[in-house]
């Protein structure tokens, strides 16, 4: 460091400064709209300035939305509708999508419009009578928040608006709650693992907030009988909101996300126990179990020359805070740094509670962002991050020799959506993690030129 | 004329120029195409020098989506840049209530304490902009109390379309350009560039120019933004001419600096095909007194090139190169490729180049008009259909029926399009045919053509059709 220059304040270091971050989040209009592209037969409009429309882009492809089904509009607002009001601007542009084949158009506004007072909620309640399909404003300005805060708005605002009052109990059913907020970059398919073994015990899926959910399934939400929260990121408000109003019962609390045996085991188990399964989820526990050892042993992972390598988690809470077991268990490393991108009190409890139980004492960083990261890897020194692309960059010249893409990866590409959640799951981790062992150990150049 | 229910327009790119300008057509996208907007296109200039921190004065939205794309993706990932920060106020509710001037001016001081940055550029954005945040008097002050230059650019997203980021940003970085301490003869700053702290977002293009003005022995003072240093803006009027690997992106400050510092402008389109390549060398070598030296350089490229040129000149001779500006990597790109597929005897017809593109890129096109690029220009319905597939549905319907009417028919543009004709795939995406800028360029286009041409009867591929346009219906 240049001499001349000011030492780095400790509330910098100690990452207690808000002031200037380089996050990992995205703003609360972003998840909003991952929320709102989660309903099939819709489509969205983004009353903002097109850049906004971006972050639309990226939720479009976070849901796996089909371009030939699904239409995103923007009202593109200049500095005219800034100063003089959008809300002409948005009433013209919900009149061209009249024509639309769709059930729902969400009108999701950006700061802009917030700030200068566009009333999404009274335009689209004017306009309703005029279109066949159902409006739903979103008042989901950037500055209300994360990505987090924007799919629980979102979740909110689509309940109150959507949900029946009648609907009538099913038994042995389930509401699933922000699949979407998960930072495996193809979360679908934990959830889908989840419909699989939630079918396997009998157990009826109602609703799904929200992926490729129909608008009659929101409605019926309520029918269900349990809330199953798949985010230890986002959603806990929505459940509630199910829980206080419509009596739904949340299930899973308080367990880490099925990442890995011991996580998994609990999580089964605990739904066993409550649907009245626990054979159904007894005999999938043994059979997964027994699949994974055995697949192990035929393949033989390389994670088993890690022993108590340690290691450093940086993810968002869904993942981060299984993983934690996961990686002292099953991989048994030791986690030497555990730094999430957010800090909900229900997540922070949670992994201190796992800490206490495997009795460890990690360097623990809440709402970390890229500085507090690159800070926080310096210090603790790990062999191994289980993190990001992001991470890989940041750690450079720190001499880490492993760092397993497992979130926001940009060097692997999949086609094939895999799962974290579950027993297959413990494999495709395995499975990066062995693949970036064989990168470690491929040799950079030859040491002679071969003679043919 | 060609008489199609589908065409709303068919004349000439003056013709197109003219109702755009009467406002006979508007030059308006429909709501579901969005370009970027002036706060996007300002990050990538900006982050297109050396240690440098963009302090977003705003919410997480638009600095993550820029620094995930831009700083992770593009440079870290593609172009060996290291990871550089880019930094954010995080406003939130009480800030958009109450100002958050204070903390911005505290987020400096932080900047520079976490990054030792060279500079730091203060972006705001709609949340600021619209609250009425002082960015330009926050800089003036934060940069007493750090110890580098701090600049502020007024970058809020609904205050302009994306062209206007880009040459605000631009006309920024002037302000760190110092007066001259010597003319460096036969040194120069090559314009226009940008997305990331390395070469523009074509390297292979930029890489080529360069290695031919080595050739001819003249050196290039900073690409700019392109990776340069603040240092060597600092010094950027000591150079004798401005360049642009750009016209149009290069336009606007090759002006500024003409009319502020006196620093002449070269002014030439892209260097695709021999002619124009010619003209954008010998428009810095002749006011640089380095005509010979560039003459020969040209002479003995050219030799190198020969059959590649002869190839083109008799695989394109005659036919109508049809190409198609929606789906073609930048539509100056495209009308320059208009221009090179005359040089080599082909008739060109561009299809589908939106009014709003008429009106983002006015100073170049009325530029490339003047220089003799005038093609026949069509436009179809689908281009002006809401919804991207649709859109692009519609339009590569029509792209397939207009083919047909025209003899000997070829298609510039990307393998995207399935027209009943050979395609060349001029995609900046495949870097195994890249550059096309210059004399490799030559060679690299001649090989797409050969491509195409040889192997048009080859099956095109019914999976990417229809992930594209969805099962055949007919």
């Amino acid at each position: 460091m240049d001499p001349e220059q000011p030492e780095v304040p400790a509330d910098l270091v100690t990452g207690l400064s808000e002031k200037c971050r380089d996050p990992y989040l995205r703003c609360a209009f972003h998840g909003a709209a991952q929320t709102a592209l989660g309903v099939s037969g819709s489509a969205l409009l983004a009353h903002s300035p097109q850049g906004c429309e971006y972050l639309v882009n990226n939720a479009f492809s976070s849901q796996e939305c089909d371009y030939m089904e699904t239409i995103t509009l923007c009202t593109k607002l200049c500095v005219d509708e800034i100063v003089h009001g959008g809300e002409d601007l948005l009433v013209r542009t919900i009149r061209q999508a009249k024509e639309l084949p769709i059930s729902a158009l969400f009108v999701l506004s950006a700061c802009g419009p917030e700030i200068v007072g566009d009333d999404i909620v009274a335009v689209c309640e004017d306009l309703q009578p005029e279109v066949r399909f159902t409006l739903i404003p979103i008042e989901c300005a950037g500055f209300r928040g994360s990505q987090y805060d924007g799919i629980d708005i979102a979740l909110d605002t689509i309940l109150r608006k959507l949900v029946k009052n009648d609907a009538e109990k099913i038994s042995n059913s389930v509401c699933l709650i922000a699949p979407h907020a998960n930072a495996n970059p193809t979360w679908i398919a934990d959830l889908a693992w989840v419909k699989q073994v939630l079918s396997q015990m009998g157990i009826e899926v109602v609703a799904t907030l929200t992926h490729r959910t129909r608008l009659s399934e929101i409605a019926n939400a309520t029918s269900a009988e349990t809330t199953l929260l798949l985010s230890h990121d986002a959603g806990r408000r929505a459940a509630e909101y199910l829980q206080n109003t419509y009596h739904l019962e949340s299930v899973g609390d308080g367990i880490p996300l099925p990442i890995g045996l011991t996580n998994t085991q609990r999580w089964l188990t605990a739904l066993g126990e409550r649907f009245d399964a626990q054979s159904a989820a007894e005999k999938m526990i043994a059979d997964g179990e027994k699949m994974v050892m055995a697949t192990c042993r035929r393949k033989w992972p390389m994670a088993r020359f890690f022993y108590r390598t340690p290691a450093a988690i940086v993810a968002d809470a869904t993942i981060g805070i299984p993983l934690v077991r996961f990686v002292t268990e099953e991989m048994e490393m030791t986690p030497a740094l555990v730094a999430l991108y957010s800090s909900q009190p229900s997540a922070r409890v949670l992994l201190e509670g796992e800490l206490r139980d495997l009795g460890l004492a990690p360097k623990v960083v809440y709402g970390t962002d890229v500085y507090e990261t690159r800070k926080s890897l310096g210090e603790v020194k790990p062999r191994v991050i289980f993190g990001s692309t992001i991470e890989r960059h940041a750690s450079e010249g720190m001499g880490v020799p492993y760092i397993v893409e497992v979130v926001r990866m940009m060097r692997q590409f999949r086609f094939i959506n895999r799962e974290y959640f579950g027993y297959t799951g413990i494999l495709n981790l395995f499975e990066c993690v062995q693949n970036e062992w064989t990168l470690r150990w491929r040799s950079k150049e030859k040491r002679y030129e071969a003679k043919w | 004329m060609m008489k199609n229910d589908s065409i709303v327009f068919h004349g000439t790119l003056q013709q197109m120029l003219e109702k755009v300008e009467t406002g006979e057509m508007v030059p308006k996208l429909q709501a579901s195409h969005a370009p970027m907007c002036k706060f996007f296109t300002a990050y990538y200039v900006i982050s297109g020098i050396r240690h440098v921190v963009p302090l977003v004065h705003g919410p997480t939205g638009c600095p993550l989506y820029m620094s995930d794309f831009v700083r992770t993706r593009e440079c870290c990932e593609i172009r060996g840049v290291p990871l550089e920060p880019t930094a954010s106020t995080v406003l939130d509710e009480s800030h958009v209530i109450y100002g958050g001037e204070g903390k911005l001016l505290e987020a400096v001081k932080e900047a520079y304490a976490k990054y030792h940055p060279d500079l730091i550029v203060i972006l705001s954005c709609c949340c600021s902009g619209i609250i009425g945040e002082d960015v330009e008097s926050i800089a003036r002050e934060a940069e007493k109390l750090v110890g580098c230059r701090v600049l502020a650019l007024r970058s809020e997203g609904f205050g302009g379309d994306f062209r206007s980021g880009y040459e605000d940003a631009f006309k920024l970085i002037m302000e760190l350009m110092e007066p001259p301490r010597q003319k460096r003869k036969g040194t120069i700053n090559i314009l226009g560039a940008r997305w990331g702290p390395t070469t523009t977002e074509f390297d292979m293009d930029l890489d080529e120019i360069e290695r031919l003005l080595d050739e001819v022995g003249i050196e290039v003072n900073a690409v700019i933004a392109g990776g340069c240093t603040v240092e060597e803006l600092k010094r950027a009027r000591e150079v004798e001419l401005n360049a642009s690997w750009c016209y149009d992106w290069g336009q606007k400050l090759g002006d500024l600096m003409e009319e502020r510092f006196g620093i002449p402008y070269s002014k030439t389109g892209q260097p695709y095909g021999l002619r124009a390549t010619e003209e954008w060398l010998l428009g810095i070598a002749q006011p640089l007194r380095l005509e010979e030296k560039a003459r020969t350089v040209i002479e003995r490229e050219t030799q190198q090139v020969a059959p590649d040129l002869a190839y083109l000149k008799q695989a394109l001779e005659g036919k109508t190169a049809i190409i198609e500006i929606s789906e073609f990597p930048g539509p100056i790109r495209a009308l320059s490729l208009a221009r090179m597929a005359e040089e080599f005897g082909a008739h060109p017809v561009v299809i589908n180049v939106h009014p709003y593109t008429i009106k983002e890129r006015m100073p170049s096109i009325k530029f490339l008009l003047e220089t003799g690029v005038n093609p026949e220009i069509i436009l179809t319905r689908g281009l002006f259909r809401l919804g991207s597939f649709r859109s692009s549905k519609e339009t590569e319907d029509e792209l397939e029926v207009i083919v047909r009417e025209y003899e000997d028919p070829i298609f510039f543009g990307n393998a995207g399009r399935f027209p009943p004709c050979p395609v060349v795939n001029l995609t900046l995406m495949n870097p195994a045919f890249q550059p096309q800028y210059g004399f490799r360029g030559i060679t690299n286009i001649a090989a797409l053509v050969r491509q195409a041409l040889e192997n048009k009867d080859l099956p095109r591929s019914r999976l990417l059709r229809g992930m594209l346009y969805g099962p055949r219906t007919t």
